[in-house]
């Protein structure tokens, strides 16, 4: 996981545990952080996602190490007005964004628990992504897209057992922390 | 859908527009595929359809707006999603008046973008959906009509051959032997399948009524148009104009129904500007036309411009052979509809229903069977329970032993107008009634005009 721009380092730190207790698998914070500022845009206000992606690339990471830059700017595709993040499909680098995932961004209350889980949520969807997968179905796998925030909401910080067995990482892991956060 | 998989094609000159939503909705399951020009589009499009097209308004050659107008003529069915730039949101709304589906600002809200296209598959999955009933309902109307006989084989071969041409069609044919039905099936085969099949029930109506219902009007045009209102011909615009009982016309609107029908526009009650209307039509009725327009009651250049194809429906007696078929037809939808363990008719049942002459035809026919169940809850079906007295009746002879009120009214009706040789006007004033009722009351009891 790498900072983008001025992201709370106590953020990443939360992200990291949850994903490490989420995927079994050995997630790192490194240690240096990115200036976003080549990828702004003057006249949109906002971050090219793309130019991020290339800026996480260099240089290229070991082999089977995926980059995931975590950024609070608002980040934008030049067709689109903005994205929660971007993946590079089976590539090695994501970036997501909390700007638009906080709930404050929608006029609701600040509530850090829906931040935390929202960033989880989109970060595992990245990730999948950057694993091959596309959009699922399944309404509470985490690779259904969503385009607001509060869809965001409605998924599990799990894959279903189709997207979990495309790329290859323990089932019973994802199954029963699924089931510890249903529960919950 | 073509598929189960929605299909879209993206027309786009610029490559990264073209990329990124291929991406995405590739993503989110469709078929996708992209074109760099409005040709190039127009070239796929001839291979193969999309369900939606999505097309950037500003390109270079062929803009989207034209690309549009043309795939409106190869493929109907097809919604058009147009891009535009903030700057030309005015481009956007004329496409829309061209017939797109909706329009996209660049750059796209991803929320809005992906509901806007999902909403225009589902436009055209309802479409779909509408046509198909529209052929089941045409072919279930066809399963109604079907006898096994001959005329009837031959009825349905003319309605073939003219259902998808657009030519005015007359059908002619007792009361009850389904002339809207055969009107309905022509629609539901024509290309105007897409668009309202309008009946109008010209008989029903007094002149001034009958005029406003055909042409609409404008508010203040007669003393309780409180506002403008469009008439039929209005309404049938891109679909069937049913001109059931044309015969009952009066002279007045007959003129008005001609000037419309020929110059394809119509100038509303009151009003003095002609809207352009643009349907097909098809009339109906039980009089001997030709015989009116040489008493002078009915027009002979209307006359020409509505009887260009005609399909005559003959009367249930002169196809007997179809009396047990649709008999038995509607005994088993009866019976399944109310729950009935029907077996079927008896042998007398038979015998009675084939020599009695159903002077109501069909729908005299189905009434009875309907009837028929009603009483009989189980096993076959006996002559007793058949609403059929006497039989070999011609259908002008009373049943002096039904002693019902309405019997009573339909053998003074009868009367009434042998005694004025079927002059409706004259009858209408002997009865005490209007010419309306009286035809009203003609049509219940299955009177008709001896031709």
């Amino acid at each position: 996981m790498v900072r983008v721009g001025t992201a709370v380092p106590s953020m990443l730190r939360v992200l990291r545990e949850d994903l490490v207790r989420t995927l079994a698998h050995a997630v790192w914070v490194a240690d240096r952080s990115i200036n976003p500022s080549p990828a702004f845009d003057p006249h949109r206000q906002q971050y090219n996602a793309i130019t991020l992606l290339v800026m996480l690339n260099d240089p290229p990471p070991p082999p089977d190490v995926a980059r995931i830059g975590v950024t609070d700017v608002d980040l934008f595709l030049p067709v689109f007005t903005h994205v929660f993040g971007e993946a590079q499909l089976e590539g090695t680098a994501a970036v997501v964004s909390c700007h638009r995932l906080r709930p404050q961004f929608g006029g609701d209350p600040l509530d850090q628990a829906v931040l935390r889980s929202r960033l989880l949520r989109e970060t595992l969807h990245e990730l999948g992504h950057v694993l091959g997968l596309t959009h699922c179905r399944v309404s509470w796998c985490a690779m259904a897209p969503s385009r607001l925030p509060e869809e965001v909401d409605l998924k599990d910080a799990a894959f279903c057992d189709r997207c979990s067995e495309r790329i290859g990482v323990p089932l019973d892991g994802f199954r029963s922390m699924a089931v510890h956060e249903r529960e919950e | 859908m073509s598929a189960t998989v929605p299909s879209l094609l993206i027309v786009d000159d610029e490559l990264h527009v073209r990329e990124s939503l291929s991406r995405w909705f590739l993503e989110d399951g469709y078929g996708v595929e992209t074109a760099a020009s409005g040709k190039d589009a127009l070239a796929l499009l001839g291979r193969r359809r999309f369900d939606v097209v999505i097309t950037d308004i500003k390109m270079p050659g062929m803009d989207g707006l034209d690309l549009l107008k043309r795939i409106r003529e190869v493929d109907p069915k097809a919604s058009i999603i147009l891009i535009t730039a903030y700057a030309s949101v005015n481009t956007a709304v004329e496409g829309l008046k061209s017939g797109a589906y909706d329009y996209l600002v660049k750059p796209f809200d991803p929320e809005e973008l992906s509901r806007v296209v999902e909403k225009a598959c589902e436009h055209v999955r309802l479409k779909e959906e509408n046509i198909a009933l529209k052929r089941r309902l045409a072919t279930a109307g066809r399963e109604l009509v079907v006898g096994e006989s001959p005329r009837m084989k031959r009825v349905l071969e003319l309605v073939d051959s003219v259902a998808p041409t657009d030519t005015t069609v007359m059908i002619r044919g007792e009361s009850g032997t389904g002339k809207e039905l055969i009107a309905r099936m022509i629609h539901a085969e024509s290309p105007r399948a897409f668009g309202p099949m309008v009946a109008v029930n010209c008989g029903a109506l007094p002149e001034g009524i009958l005029e406003s219902e055909l042409f609409g009007h404008e508010k203040g045009a007669f003393t309780g148009a409180t506002g403008r209102r469009k008439g039929k011909l209005e309404l049938a615009d891109g679909g069937t104009l049913f001109l059931d009982e044309i015969g009952e016309i009066p002279p007045k609107v007959q003129v008005e129904l001609l000037r419309a029908l020929e110059d394809k526009q119509v100038v509303r009650v009151g009003g003095t500007q002609p809207v352009p209307v643009d349907f097909r039509v098809i009339c109906a009725t039980n009089r001997d036309l030709e015989q009116a327009v040489r008493e002078g009651t009915f027009r002979e250049d209307l006359y020409y411009r509505i009887a260009v194809f005609r399909i005559d429906l003959p009367p249930l007696r002169k196809r007997p052979e179809d009396i047990m078929p649709i008999s038995e037809h509607y005994l088993k939808r009866f019976s399944e509809a109310m729950g009935r363990r029907v077996t079927g008719f008896s042998r007398e049942a038979r015998e009675l229903m084939l020599t009695y002459n159903w002077p109501g035809n069909i729908r005299e026919l189905v009434n009875a069977v309907e009837r028929a169940l009603v009483v009989c809850e189980e096993g076959e079906i006996r002559p007793e329970y058949l609403p059929i007295r006497e039989r070999r009746g011609d259908g002008s002879a009373g049943q002096e032993d039904d002693l019902s009120l309405q019997a009573m009214e339909r053998r003074h009706i009868l009367k009434v107008l042998k005694r004025c040789q079927f002059n409706i006007t004259h009858a209408a004033r002997l009865l005490g009634i209007d010419r309306v009722t009286l035809y009203n009351k003609m049509r219940k009891y299955g009177i008709e005009r001896p031709s």
